[in-house]
């Protein structure tokens, strides 16, 4: 691959303090005598080149769609590379070195203006759709207009709207422009260069740009909704057939050039997806070899859980893989008594970690305790812990006790607690923080609502937040990239406070974070940009808004029949673009 | 027997009603879920903002709120419900208009394709797992009910009834689980089991039917086997009855043609209760075995509060109990002569 001299030094930084960090060393590899419990975590199990077969994937849903630009699910994410490639990826190879951002239909990083408003990206030239036709950057331009179309593509992301110049574009369905190409903020001087044009400085731009909405869609070939049936492939698969909801197949992709692509692998001969089978059965069918692959990649149901970690057979085969999620308690920060810190601090140290843990399933199957909002996974965290959660992981009763005298409650106070009662381990976390704050008399009341309207009508909507006296709501989340900005943006930035789906559900306009947040965007050396993630967690931490629960991890069972095996950690599963059949 | 030109007017007249209570099953399912959200408090926008990815931009849900309609009057909305019941309807796919055909429950809110084309993909496999199993259970349990109401206290009569009381009481995800566990997975005599059209390979059609079949099967001949039990107890215990044996008819005619002929007109009855209720989904046993039919299509369209979807399949399941239940009606008079119309 082909550098180019001319790197920004937000590029250089970036890929400094990524590659030392996490690629320091060769890529690891398990033999067969080496295959082990949570080997793939940290090394490639059943290494092979070996070509052939077909690998079967089961999922018990369904994808949100299949159209790279349509998906906000991360295993779609995962399994979109199989057919698309974005004009950023991350590098594939277990451990951290999967945070890496690489280049992938791009030959480099993006070069970024001076002012930090212009990113331009220049393609490798031999890339071909699978009817080998060549990919250009217009094909890519256009794939960025339809993420504007949202009433016919309303899943993925907004990132382009939001960031680009030409925020009133209307989507290409209802460009009037000759050649419905007409978004101003996106040029393409020629095939191979595109560039994009920002309101505003924004130095995770590469992140934004690796998203599955930079896949190229050639214009011609676009149905809107019903792209998803045959997204035009530019990966190593293509899609053979579709029959929505059901399964999908995908065969080998003949105009896939490998010497452009280090980042996937096209072994198996052809991939079988099949949806809506039952959850249970997915783990039965992966013990007993009758499919490969848990697409979801959330991890095994309780009863195989059992049955994996009790047999020394199994267990070998089994991953407690880090799924990038953090599970936590909201604490509103405008519901009174909670509109005063100490009241919240107060929650923060009554708060049984432990219970907490098991709700969620316990160590292996849950996660670890959690003290900070950034996971381990993501770049930027750094280790610290306000309020005891691992050295009284218990609670601290005495000095939840000190708080509340401190907020002017000795004698504690009431309020509500939203969680989503279709989820049983939310309920179980719930009913944990309940009885944990009630020994500081906190007298907490459950109140549980759907998940399908969590965020649009009830926990995401502050008005309702206030009327309730929700002071504590549940809450899940992992990032959209693997840096500070992308975890922490929607749950603690003071902008990201909406009329409903709000997911900055705490509240906090916190000057200090959003001006962290402002000075971090802005700031394109990627080292001294990864120093300002902590210093947000730690206000945030310090604002008491979010009462970590646990760094989530998946038990995921590895089909001893599939080659090549390792857990991508931005996707927190296995890498699906690498996989092979023995 | 009622007469051709009686029977014709009969369906007739019950067409008619049915058409009328279609209309008034789509208007309660409609308030259900578009009226009662909007007087507990629910905006368009809220409706519309459950419909787009992860933090939307307003600009984002104002579209799918006009796309969708929901900023419409409800009369509007309904009216463009039941229009594309009857006409038809075009959507908005992007560069193109999808069409769908009537009867067309509406435009998914969740996958953007129109309802009705993949319900009618669904309803072979429902209708497969529904008339397999059917068949199984009313041989099978009414059988079982014959014999057991004959050998009334003997071990075969004891037995069967506690089987039966067993098969009632057993959920199916239960024995569904249990039967997948133990001959698809430890004994794999039905491995791998996916849908397979009769119309691709008739065998395996079967062959991954028959689990289903059974489970299913086992909870309703349980039903049925007690229902017959004690409607032959009753029967067999008329003046007729004994007339007909005194008469010297034997005995397989007496208790055929006399005994379970009208032993058979309540069973007739709630056959076609839980056969049209089944055509519109066997929920639990679709769940279990993970076959895409109806049942499975109505769990996703409930988890993703997918409107049209939910509508879709409860106008269709209303649809086939109304069917089901006026078949039993004409059956009624081969049953039973005493019948009239």
């Amino acid at each position: 691959m082909n550098r180019r001299s001319i790197i920004p030094l937000a590029a250089a930084g970036a890929v400094a303090a990524l590659g030392l960090a996490a690629c320091g060393s060769a890529v690891k590899t398990a033999t067969p005598s080496q295959v082990a419990y949570n080997a793939g975590n940290t090394s490639v199990v059943n290494p092979s080149a070996h070509k052939g077969g077909t690998i079967t994937f089961n999922n018990s849903s369904v994808p949100d769609s299949t159209d790279p630009g349509n998906t906000y699910y991360a295993h779609m994410w995962n399994m979109a590379r199989l057919y698309g490639r974005s004009l950023m990826t991350f590098k594939s190879c277990p451990g951290k070195c999967g945070l890496q951002l690489v280049p992938d239909l791009a030959s480099a990083r993006g070069q970024v203006s001076a002012d930090g408003l212009t990113w331009t990206y220049h393609i490798k030239p031999n890339i071909r759709f699978e009817d080998g036709t060549k990919v250009t950057t217009t094909d890519i331009k256009y794939a960025v207009e339809r993420t504007y179309a949202k009433d016919v593509l309303p899943n993925g992301p907004s990132y382009f709207a939001l960031l680009l110049t030409d925020s009133k574009y209307p989507g290409p369905y209802k460009d009037k422009t000759p050649g419905k190409l007409g978004l101003k903020s996106v040029d393409t001087p020629n095939a191979t260069t595109i560039v994009f044009h920002l309101q505003k400085p924004f130095a995770d731009f590469d992140y934004v740009v690796s998203l599955p909405q930079t896949v190229p869609v050639p214009q011609a070939k676009d149905k809107g909704a019903n792209y998803q049936l045959h997204p035009v492939s530019t990966g190593p698969y293509k899609f053979q057939n579709y029959t929505l909801d059901k399964q999908f197949t995908l065969v080998r992709n003949t105009e896939w050039d490998p010497a452009t692509d280090r980042n996937r692998k096209q072994l198996a001969d052809k991939i079988v997806v099949n949806l809506n089978v039952n959850a249970d059965t997915i783990d039965n069918n992966l013990i007993h070899n009758f499919a490969h692959i848990d697409m979801a990649g959330t991890g095994v149901q309780a009863a195989a859980r059992a049955q994996v970690l009790s047999s020394a057979s199994l267990r070998k085969n089994a991953d407690a893989a880090p799924s990038g999620f953090l599970w936590f308690t909201y604490i509103n920060s405008k519901v009174k008594p909670l509109d005063n810190v100490h009241c919240r601090r107060a929650v923060e140290y009554a708060a049984d970690k432990v219970a907490y843990q098991t709700a969620y399933g316990g160590p292996i199957a849950g996660g670890s305790i959690a003290s900070t909002v950034l996971p381990p996974n993501i770049v930027g965290h750094q280790k610290f812990d306000l309020y005891g959660a691992t050295t009284k992981p218990h609670g601290d009763v005495a000095k939840a006790e000190q708080e509340l005298a401190a907020c002017g409650q000795p004698n504690g106070f009431a309020t509500n607690m939203a969680f989503r009662s279709d989820r049983p381990k939310e309920k179980a976390a719930s009913t944990a923080m309940q009885q944990a704050l009630s020994e500081a008399g906190i007298k907490v009341t459950l109140q549980g609502y759907t998940s399908g309207k969590y965020f649009t009508n009830f926990a995401g909507v502050p008005t309702f937040v206030h009327q309730h006296d929700l002071g504590l709501s549940i809450g899940g989340w992992a990032a959209d990239w693997p840096d500070g900005y992308g975890f922490l943006y929607y749950l603690t930035a003071g902008d990201a406070i909406a009329p409903a789906g709000n997911t900055n559900i705490g509240e906090l306009d916190d000057p200090k974070v959003n001006n962290l947040f402002a000075k971090a965007v802005a700031t394109t050396d990627a080292g001294a940009r990864n120093q300002i993630w902590p210093q947000i967690d730690r206000q945030v931490m310090s604002q008491a808004v979010i009462m970590p629960g646990v760094y989530a991890k998946s038990l995921l069972y590895r089909n001893p029949n599939v080659t090549n095996v390792f857990v991508h950690l931005y996707y927190g599963m296995y890498d699906y673009a690498a996989l092979g059949r023995k | 027997m009622p007469t051709l030109y009686q029977m014709i007017r009969f369906i007739i007249r019950r067409l008619i009603i049915t058409v009328f209570l279609l209309i008034v099953v789509s208007m309660i399912t409609f308030a259900i879920f578009f009226l009662i959200p909007r007087l507990a408090g629910q905006n368009s926008y809220q409706l519309a903002s459950q419909y787009v990815g992860r933090n939307p931009t307003p600009a984002a849900i104002h579209a799918i709120e006009q796309k969708l309609g929901f900023n419409e009057p409800l009369a509007v909305q309904y009216g463009r419900f039941a229009k594309g019941i009857v006409l038809g309807a075009h959507y908005n796919a992007g560069p193109d208009k999808t069409y769908c055909p009537p009867p067309c429950f509406g435009y998914s809110f969740r996958n953007q394709q129109p309802v009705w084309p993949m319900m009618l993909s669904d309803i072979p496999v429902t209708a497969s797992l529904a008339f397999g199993a059917a068949c199984l259970w009313l041989v099978g349990g009414t059988a079982i009910g014959v014999l057991s109401a004959l050998r009334r206290g003997s071990v075969f009569d004891r037995a069967a009834m506690g089987i039966a009381l067993a098969g009632v009481s057993l959920p199916i995800f239960f024995t569904g689980l249990i039967a997948l566990e133990l001959f698809s997975f430890r004994w794999p005599i039905f491995p791998d089991l996916q849908f397979v059209p009769l119309t691709e390979n008739p065998y395996l059609w079967a062959r991954n039917l028959v689990l289903p079949w059974t489970t299913l099967a086992f909870l309703y001949a349980a039903l049925y086997a007690r229902l017959t039990r004690a409607g032959m107890l009753e029967t067999m215990g008329e003046d007729y009855i004994r007339t007909a044996r005194a008469k010297g008819l034997p005995e397989r005619n007496v208790i055929v043609k006399h005994g379970l002929r009208a032993a058979l007109t309540p069973i007739v009855t709630i056959f076609g209760l839980d056969l049209g209720l089944l055509l519109g989904g066997a929920v639990l046993t679709e769940f279990t075995f993970s076959l895409h039919g109806l049942g499975l299509f109505t769990v996703l369209a409930i988890q993703n509060s997918d409107l049209p979807q939910i509508l879709g399949v409860v106008m269709l399941t209303a649809f086939f109990v109304v069917i089901a239940n006026l078949i039993v009606d004409i059956l009624y008079a081969v049953v039973d002569p005493r019948v009239r119309y």
